[in-house]
């Protein structure tokens, strides 16, 4: 536990440097424009694992160490990382041009090192712009070999050249690439014995642009126990949960009340309509209901005796 | 004698009624709930009242090796109640069991 501690302490918060973790859906809607392009040539573990997942409607990946090339800074970002020097602040300026850019990463990445971010300077990126131009042409040259000989195309070649083509004239195609959606972990620490602490509970409904009250319901609801915000706006909850726990249920939600059902936009915007919620796709334009929340049956798990005493 | 046509018929009489579904979603709800410490209890919330909720208790507390008890609730019905975190099993012993499919099994908690 002591170490589960030491991972979790809040105080995580104000060292940005030794935040594990990063980020948020800004940067991951500044991203895209730039994987577009290598979403198709990169034979990358990495991406072999997505495509594991690709019938998991997105990956919504709290673990996975990803060695893709992501740049996930905004200008909300570089404030927090003001500190951290020059550089990187220059990534920050470029990764905002690419935020114009009406692309996003769907993947909710909760534990992407920054460490792979920070090594990552203008030289790596040029090298990289190199890296996926070559990959371009190696996979032109592949598809047009048959059309400057005389043998026939074999049906492999005629179905990426499609895919290639579709991806071209539509580069913010969903089926064409793997959305990515960065999220910040959730920092859960352990209060005495009993209660736990989100502390980051207001920055990500912030995040996942969703009211506080309706995260903590589903939340509360899920996990079956009680809890409130308090004055520092961490959300304090009944009982012991670990930063894994509280990540799984968090998924959950992102899953059912933040990206679209039909493309898996982040995009979206939840309204309420008489009893029910809909989830309103501003990518899309779809719009569909969402399941309410509800606690259901709960349990009595407090002695008995004491809710004698409470009430009598 | 009266004239049937003339009988007032409202068309939404049954319509509210579907305030009691909301209860009942037609989904089998398996939460888990922290107890003092590290103790665990899992409720199985929504099995058809078709069934007999002791004969199922029974079966699975055999099964799982815990204890496990039925509590009438007068909003939710018929709701099972076993010791730990049983909503694997309980998943599994219910899809083998016939008594729901997969898609009908919701489990909630972390
Ligand atoms: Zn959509």
């Amino acid at each position: 536990m002591a170490e589960d501690d030491a991972i979790f302490d809040p105080s995580l918060k104000k060292k940005k440097k030794k935040k594990k973790t990063a980020f948020d859906i800004e940067a991951a809607l500044a991203e895209g424009g730039n994987d577009a392009q290598d979403a198709a040539p990169e034979p990358d573990t990495a991406k072999e694992d997505e495509q594991d997942d690709a019938n998991v409607d997105i990956d919504l990946d709290f673990t996975k160490k990803k060695k893709k090339k992501k740049k996930p800074f905004t200008a909300e970002d570089l404030d927090a990382v003001a500190g951290e020097g020059k550089d990187e602040g220059n990534e920050g300026g470029n990764q905002d041009e690419g935020a114009l850019d009406d692309n996003f990463d769907l993947e909710v990445d909760f534990s992407k090192t920054k460490k792979k971010k920070k090594k990552k300077n203008l030289g790596d990126l040029i090298a990289e712009a190199d890296e996926k131009h070559e990959d371009k042409e190696n996979v032109d040259e592949n598809s047009a070999v048959w059309m400057t000989s005389d043998r026939d195309y074999t049906y492999d070649e005629l179905l990426k050249r499609a895919f290639e083509i579709m991806r071209d004239k539509n580069p913010d195609m969903a089926a064409g690439k793997k959305q990515k959606f960065v999220m910040r972990p959730p920092q859960v620490v352990r209060i005495g014995t009993k209660k736990s602490s989100f502390a980051n509970f207001t920055e990500i409904c912030k995040m996942l642009h969703r009211q506080p009250k309706h995260l903590l319901d589903f939340l509360l609801a899920e996990l079956g126990t009680s809890g409130s915000v308090d004055g520092n706006s961490q959300l304090i909850i009944k009982g012991r949960f670990q930063q894994k726990q509280i990540e799984n249920v968090l998924r959950r939600y992102i899953k059912e009340y933040v990206t679209c059902h039909t493309c898996r936009s982040p995009d979206t915007i939840l309204q309420k309509d008489t009893r029910l919620f809909f989830l309103q796709c501003e990518t899309c334009g779809s719009r569909c209901s969402v399941a309410s929340i509800k606690s259901g049956f709960q349990a009595v798990t407090s002695k008995r005796a004491a809710i004698r005493a409470k009430t009598a | 004698m009266s004239i049937q046509n003339l009988n007032t018929f409202d068309p939404f009489a049954d319509a509210s009624k579907g305030a009691d579904d909301d209860v009942q979603d037609g989904l089998v709800h398996i939460r888990i709930q922290q107890r003092n410490g590290r103790k665990t209890l899992t409720t199985v919330q929504g099995l058809s009242s078709d069934y007999d909720l002791k004969k199922i208790v029974r079966a699975c507390k055999k099964e799982f090796a815990c204890n496990g008890t039925v509590i009438e609730h007068p909003e939710y019905g018929e709701v099972l109640q076993l010791q730990g975190d049983q909503r694997e099993n309980i998943c599994q012993w219910l899809t083998k069991a016939g008594l729901a499919k997969p898609d009908q099994l919701k489990v909630h908690g972390f």
